[in-house]
């Protein structure tokens, strides 16, 4: 390793560098460090680099051979591209409805006293731990036409019910979301409980009402976590499987359906690793996103302050 | 208030903006716990008024209230002639500067100061002139650009007090503002703050346990312990005339010794203490015969030839503080020594005798059974 990376520097400077190598080399704490790290490193290499590499390649890799990009243009295009923008709608709707959701729940909570708090949010983590499985056919029993919602929405003689709650994009949001708001809860819940809120009590005397309160103060104070949630969810829901699975009708096929259609029933791992490796471009995108965001965040309180 | 702060060319032209403020027997209980205790006081425009007592006895709770984070369990508060009892916070028009600062952390300075004047619908060429102007009283010039976090605690204590000051709130509470700063700018600020108040005419109500920033600022202290006002009066009536023991020791911590009361003159009561000497004090009401103490604060009583003075002792302690010398005297037959403090030009030396000489107005007799 340390060959490769000093192969660049300067013929000039390699000597030096090299001798500082085998001096640190020498010492017992880079040694011993590097026996600790072995573990990790391939640990990394085999469950990540490996497969992650793998697949890269199997994406670009043509039906007889040679390099081709063939099955990024399949993904991209028809019916694919549609299941492509279909789950990044998802996904949007998803993360947004559920940082709306979390955001109201998280605020409840943080109101709470300490006690009353921890109980609410182990509530709303505990089903977390559930199998996603088991929760996602408790909604299917609890959405269903002749589910609990259903029934007593005909029992109130709300016009129109029953509602058509499964096997459409309602489902399927209703589904991701219930598994997305134990994270936003918990993201936003940490951020709110950092706030003073003794903040709110100086502007209050200096006379601003509640809502120049949430919207000067309070918000701006939160912002950074509702950013987080937003993007974690997103990426969360990028790959998720089973809910839309489920829940979904046709229209609702998202890319890791499509993925598992390709290798379970096409034996196609091309197009397959091509899909996947699209997701994990689209994941970085999403945390590339999230660094913009606080990079512009940071620059205009600069510029605020300019 | 708008057309006169807008019109006002500079802050001289604002003075006697201040409001007075009435509170009268407010009480609150924390759980059957009494915080304060039926707290009255009439407060004049442009009076700068503090609290003062030692820690848990009300004075943060008696603000609150006043601000209206706090409600009260009974009592009445005006500010002017507005009962204010149940407003919002937001609708007294009150200024709080906490001790915390309590500085927007998303702001800069200069957004921060400009806060509550936004508030109050203000153009931007207006609340960039006012920002300015402020910043500048406060020797804070350059700053307006940084982040809170990015300035020292006295820094940020002077954003806060900008921040109070700069929409001239005709009255400010003020709680322990200066608690966290070191002497050297606790002074500086504490002259500051008194230029401010007294230029603007505000009425300010500051909390403070330490005796000596009550002393310099205020018009008129109030001693609060648990939960009441002990006296509320000017800084020299205190001093000169402390209705309680807990006043006489909080103030200067006087010296109290103990003694019985000898009889009645015209003028005067005396005392025969218990080391044996003979004191005259401020008359008393007490009959001949009654156990008492004499409160004499050290800086009240002076040195002199041993046959002359009410009392001979021997000094024990010489210590130098500044242009002062605290003294430390033990007559005979005493069980602990008399605390003096005279200018260090007439410091004794260790060991020597003297006596010593109080003026009869300076000792003022507190029964034994008041309690401290
Ligand atoms: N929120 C509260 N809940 C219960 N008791 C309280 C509360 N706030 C204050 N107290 C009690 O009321 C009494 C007065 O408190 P307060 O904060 O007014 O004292 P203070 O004079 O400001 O003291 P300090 O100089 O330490 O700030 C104390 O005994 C305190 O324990
Ligand atoms: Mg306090």
């Amino acid at each position: 390793m340390a060959g490769s990376v000093l192969a660049p520097v300067p013929a000039s400077t390699a000597p030096a560098a090299k001798s500082r190598v085998r001096r640190s080399l020498r010492s017992r704490r880079t040694r011993s460090g590097l026996l600790n790290g072995a573990p990790i490193v391939v640990y990394m290499l085999v469950l990540f680099v490996y497969p992650i590499l793998s697949t890269l390649f199997l994406s670009v890799k043509g039906v007889h051979g040679g390099l081709t990009l063939h099955w990024y243009a399949d993904a991209l295009s028809g019916a694919n591209l549609a299941v492509l923008l279909t789950t990044l709608r998802i996904s949007a709707e998803t993360s947004l409805i559920s940082v709306v959701i979390g955001f109201l729940l998280a605020y409840a909570v943080s109101r709470l006293r300490p006690l009353w708090a921890g109980l609410v949010m182990l509530i709303i983590v505990v089903p977390h731990f559930i199998s996603a499985l088991v929760r996602t056919y408790g909604w299917i029993i609890l959405l269903g036409d002749h589910g609990v919602v259903n029934s007593v929405l005909v029992d109130l003689h709300v016009p129109g019910a029953p509602f058509q709650l499964l096997y459409n994009e309602i489902g399927v949001i209703i589904g991701t979301t219930s598994v997305m708001l134990p994270y936003t809860v918990l993201l936003l819940y940490a951020v709110m409980r950092g706030v003073d809120r003794r903040l709110l009590a100086a502007a209050a005397s200096m006379g601003a009402g509640r809502l120049v309160m949430f919207r000067r103060v309070y918000l701006p104070l939160v912002a950074p976590g509702l950013v987080n949630a937003t993007v974690l969810s997103f990426i969360l829901c990028l790959g998720y499987y089973l809910t839309p699975a489920l829940m979904g009708g046709a229209r609702q096929t998202v890319v890791a359906a499509l993925i598992d259609d390709e290798v379970m029933k096409q034996n196609q791992w091309n197009g397959a690793a091509a899909l996947g490796v699209i997701l994990l471009v689209l994941t970085f995108a999403g945390l590339s996103l999230l660094r913009l965001a606080r990079a512009i965040g940071a620059s205009a309180r600069q510029r605020g302050a300019a | 208030m708008r057309s006169q702060r807008g019109s006002g060319p500079g802050a001289g032209a604002l003075a006697g903006s201040g409001k007075s403020l009435s509170v009268s027997g407010l009480r609150k209980t924390y759980a059957g716990v009494v915080a304060v205790d039926e707290v009255s006081m009439e407060i004049e425009a442009g009076e700068f008024v503090t609290f003062l007592g030692s820690s848990g006895s009300g004075k943060t709770t008696t603000l609150m209230m006043i601000a209206g984070f706090v409600e009260p369990d009974s009592g009445v508060i005006k500010v002017g002639r507005r009962d204010v009892t149940r407003l919002a916070p937001q609708k007294r028009g009150l200024g709080f500067v906490f001790q915390q600062y309590l500085l927007f952390p998303h702001m800069t300075v200069a957004e921060n100061i400009a806060f509550p004047l936004q508030l109050r619908g203000l153009s931007k060429a207006e609340v960039r002139r006012q920002v300015g102007q402020v910043l500048e009283m406060a020797g804070l010039e350059g700053y307006g650009r940084r982040r809170p976090r990015e300035l020292s605690g006295g820094q940020q204590q002077r954003v806060a007090l900008c921040r109070a000051l700069v929409y001239r709130p005709p009255v400010i509470l003020m709680d322990e503002p200066l608690g966290a700063l070191d002497k050297k700018l606790r002074d500086q600020l504490q002259t500051e703050i008194k230029k401010i108040q007294r230029e603007l005419g505000l009425t300010v109500i500051y909390v403070t346990h330490d005796q000596e920033e009550a002393l310099v600022l205020s018009d008129r202290i109030a001693v609060m312990r648990d939960g009441l006002i002990d006296q509320f009066d000017t800084p020299r009536e205190l001093f000169e005339r402390p209705r309680t023991a807990f006043v006489a020791d909080f103030l200067g911590a006087a010296n109290f010794l103990p003694g019985r009361l000898e009889n009645h003159t015209d003028e005067h009561s005396l005392v025969r203490l218990d080391h044996g000497a003979l004191v005259r004090a401020r008359p008393h009401p007490l009959a001949p015969g009654h156990r008492v103490r004499a409160a004499v604060q050290p800086g009240r009583l002076g040195l002199c030839a041993p046959a002359d003075g009410f009392c001979t002792g021997t000094v024990e302690t010489v210590t130098y503080v500044g242009t002062l010398v605290r003294v430390g005297v033990r007559p005979a037959g005493a069980e602990s020594p008399i605390r003096l403090e005279l200018p260090a030009g007439r410091a004794p030396v260790t060991g020597e005798q003297v006596g010593l000489t109080a003026d009869p107005g300076d000792v003022t007799l507190f029964g034994d059974e008041e309690g401290r």
